[in-house]
């Protein structure tokens, strides 16, 4: 039986149902708790507002791939322009949130770059002083991290001494090409940490998911099957053991009754219609930026500030790690269009604070292929590269030539992750004036980039530049903070003890409405400077055990 | 001036003959522009405008016009332009890109990292993170 014919099954709820438990959003996080909550035998259904991804859509093994890819599968929502995704207001914000709606979520245009965070990301206030501790430790959620590892099929080489000893990966890392090994020479000539790069892609055949085969367009959809996301690794076992999944269903509301218990959610369905499910639990995974929508969009008159909001943090804290870019071109061949493309080669180096840089917190670099020769010229898409004259000729005529000539097949880049530090000005509101294709209002990111991720990113691309040129490079172009580029939306419904300075407990459940949980990265108190999505499976795969363990002790309406 | 002539005309300079690089006439007929085109619908009515009005003044003076005052113009001409000529088969052998190819490998050879000692020097230089035991 395949998974479309296990999807069409039944998916919605028969009228007036109440369900278990109803999950907003089928990404990473909605889909772990989906799968473990329906085999513990807990009805379950998710809505998700977008539909099943179309692999043969994908395409990156197709000539057209560059033109197209940098519309359809754009990984901003205003520029793709899907009716599915809703749009943002991006008025007000230094970094534009980057997001994708559909079963798998917007792991859909990651780069698998597969990182757990550091033991000191969880002890931020206590070792560093600033930002707060989370309520758990790095060994605490250890054992969720590698369970999910070995769900997600990820690749990669344990040993790494920039963290503590853990065991193997579920397959051997993804072979390093030419761009891997030049930017690990670099490293090696500065005597800097590097290491091979893990990433949520099985070097070998894993369930539904194929082996990689350096096709290099992990961010715009994988055509053959291989990167990780839920659609393949979860929600096939997830529909076997009963989870059911509604597509095309957009959640406008969380409903509560006088007790302020939520007894579900009201959504838009494909049709424009209203329906309505009940359910005794609400779970949100609809990212750092939907997540805090939803709940300033609920709460009626009772919660004129939105729901679950007495503390007032409801969508501030959010963080998108400041990023920035060096291109770095090279006399000698490296096939820098072959992927993977995640990264080939990671460095810690500059993780851990060191007050004499100017700055607390760190980065973390990942090297990846430079693409294909249209992205290399600098001369249109994102436009990441640009000429400080502003001048177009610089990009066109013989210029496009020699640039292309200098930089396609022969760079690499390396992408800096800054961690981000939460301020309560950085926040996500709902917009006054723009709207999504249901009428619901869409939301505001309110976003600066501080002093403290300013310096962090100058202090890491003159390191960067140093190591690149170290290996021979003969040709530099650096972008920074890159607009583009808020992959990582967290922080906006922070956990913690207290109710008056965060929004939901350690397991995931709101302060002020204990049968309402969010499981994404909103909850997180700190951003680390590693890509998330391993934290946020593991986070929510905790969180859901515990919500198993304790069923029985759920308060529900 | 036809669409197909005031496109040429502005690809052409975009995309010169250099070297050992055709120019974009040489080696893209209008069927492919219409082609891209195909692929970018949201793109056709910037490029209509691009070419609406033929380059009398000549190209650069056109598209430094489009550049200051139509961007989502220049856009959709300098966008159709580049990808068209970079999916040619021909421009594609030139600079040795075979498009985004497959490249079968085995998971189980062992990375040259593990036999030359470059990552034998990682491990040496020692523990990187800081451990937090009672924090």
């Amino acid at each position: 039986m395949t998974v479309e014919v296990l999807a069409d099954r039944g998916a919605r709820a028969r009228r007036d149902e109440e369900v278990d438990v109803v999950i907003v959003g089928a990404g990473p996080s909605g889909s772990v708790a989906a799968l473990h909550l329906a085999r513990a035998g807990i009805s379950v259904v998710v809505l998700e507002q977008g539909e099943w991804p179309d692999y043969a859509d994908y395409t990156g093994a197709r000539p057209e791939h560059e033109l197209v890819s940098t519309k359809l599968w754009h990984p901003n929502p205003n520029v793709r322009d899907n009716p599915n995704d809703y749009p943002v207001d991006t008025s007000t914000t230094d970094i534009n949130p980057l997001m994708f709606a559909g079963v798998g979520g917007s792991a859909t245009l990651y780069g698998a770059q597969w990182m757990h965070f550091l033991p000191s990301d969880f002890r931020v206030r206590s070792m560093d002083g600033v930002a707060e501790d989370w309520p758990f430790t790095y060994e605490d959620l250890l054992p969720y991290q590698l369970e999910i590892e070995r769900e997600v099929g990820v690749s990669g080489l344990a040993g790494d001494p920039a963290y503590p000893p853990r065991g193997a990966y579920p397959f051997p890392a993804l072979p390093m090409g030419s761009v891997g090994q030049r930017g690990a020479l670099g490293m090696e000539k500065m005597g800097w940490h590097w290491w091979p790069g893990s990433n949520a892609i099985p070097s070998e055949k894993f369930g539904e998911l194929n082996p990689c085969v350096r096709r290099g367009t992990c961010l715009t959809g994988c055509p053959e099957g291989a990167k990780s996301t839920t659609d393949r690794s979860h929600w096939p076992l997830a529909l076997k053991a009963g989870a059911r999944l509604v597509t095309r269903a957009r959640v406008k509301e969380i409903e509560t009754n006088e007790q302020g218990l939520a007894t579900g959610v009201v959504y838009v369905d494909a049709n424009g219609r209203d329906r309505r499910q009940r359910a005794k639990v609400v779970i949100l995974c609809a990212n750092g930026v939907g997540t805090p929508r939803l709940l300033l969009m609920s709460g009626g008159s009772r919660t004129p500030d939105g729901l679950a909001n007495s503390s007032g943090l409801v969508g501030k804290r959010l963080m998108m790690h400041p990023f920035a870019s060096v291109l770095a071109s090279y006399q000698d061949p490296l096939d820098s269009w072959r992927g993977p493309f995640g990264q080939q080669v990671y460095s810690l180096e500059f993780y851990e604070t060191d007050e004499s840089r100017g700055f607390v917190r760190g980065s973390k670099w990942n090297c990846m292929p430079s693409g294909g020769p249209v992205g290399v010229s600098g001369a249109t898409g994102s436009k990441v590269y640009v000429a400080e004259s502003g001048r177009f000729q610089d990009f066109w005529g013989a210029n496009l030539h020699e640039n292309v000539a200098r930089r396609f097949g022969h760079s690499l880049i390396w992408g800096i992750v800054g961690e981000d530090l939460p301020e309560e000005s950085n926040q996500v509101v709902l917009s006054k004036d723009l709207v999504d294709s249901d009428g619901l209002p869409a939301p505001q990111i309110i976003y600066k980039v501080n002093e403290n991720s300013n310096r962090l990113l100058k202090f890491n691309i003159d390191r960067c530049l140093e190591s690149v040129r170290a290996a021979g490079a003969i040709e530099t172009l650096v972008s920074t903070p890159v607009r583009e580029s808020g992959w990582h939306l967290i922080g906006t419904t922070v956990m913690g003890d207290d109710p008056k300075r965060s929004v939901v407990d350690q397991w995931g459940a709101c302060h002020d409405v204990p049968n309402l949980y969010v499981m994404d990265a909103s909850t997180f108190p700190t951003s680390g400077a590693t890509n998330p999505t391993a934290t946020i499976m593991a986070v929510a795969l905790r969180n859901t055990r515990r919500m198993i363990a304790e069923r029985r002790n759920q308060k529900v309406a | 001036m036809s669409d197909e002539n005031a496109f040429l005309v502005l690809a052409d300079f975009l995309i010169p003959a250099h070297g050992k690089m055709p120019k974009f006439s040489d080696v893209c007929g209008y069927a492919d522009v219409e082609k891209s085109l195909d692929f970018r619908i949201d793109l056709k009515s910037g490029f209509a405008r691009g070419i609406a009005v033929g380059p009398a003044t000549g190209a650069e003076a056109r598209l430094e016009s489009l550049n200051k005052e139509d961007g989502e113009a220049f856009s959709a001409i300098t966008t159709i332009a580049i990808a068209t000529y970079y999916m040619s088969p021909r421009v594609r052998e030139l600079i040795g890109y075979p498009g985004q190819e497959n490249v079968p490998y085995d998971s189980k050879a062992t990375q040259i990292y593990l036999t030359n000692g470059s990552l034998g020097q990682v491990v040496a230089r020692g523990r990187k993170y800081r451990p937090t035991p009672g924090l």
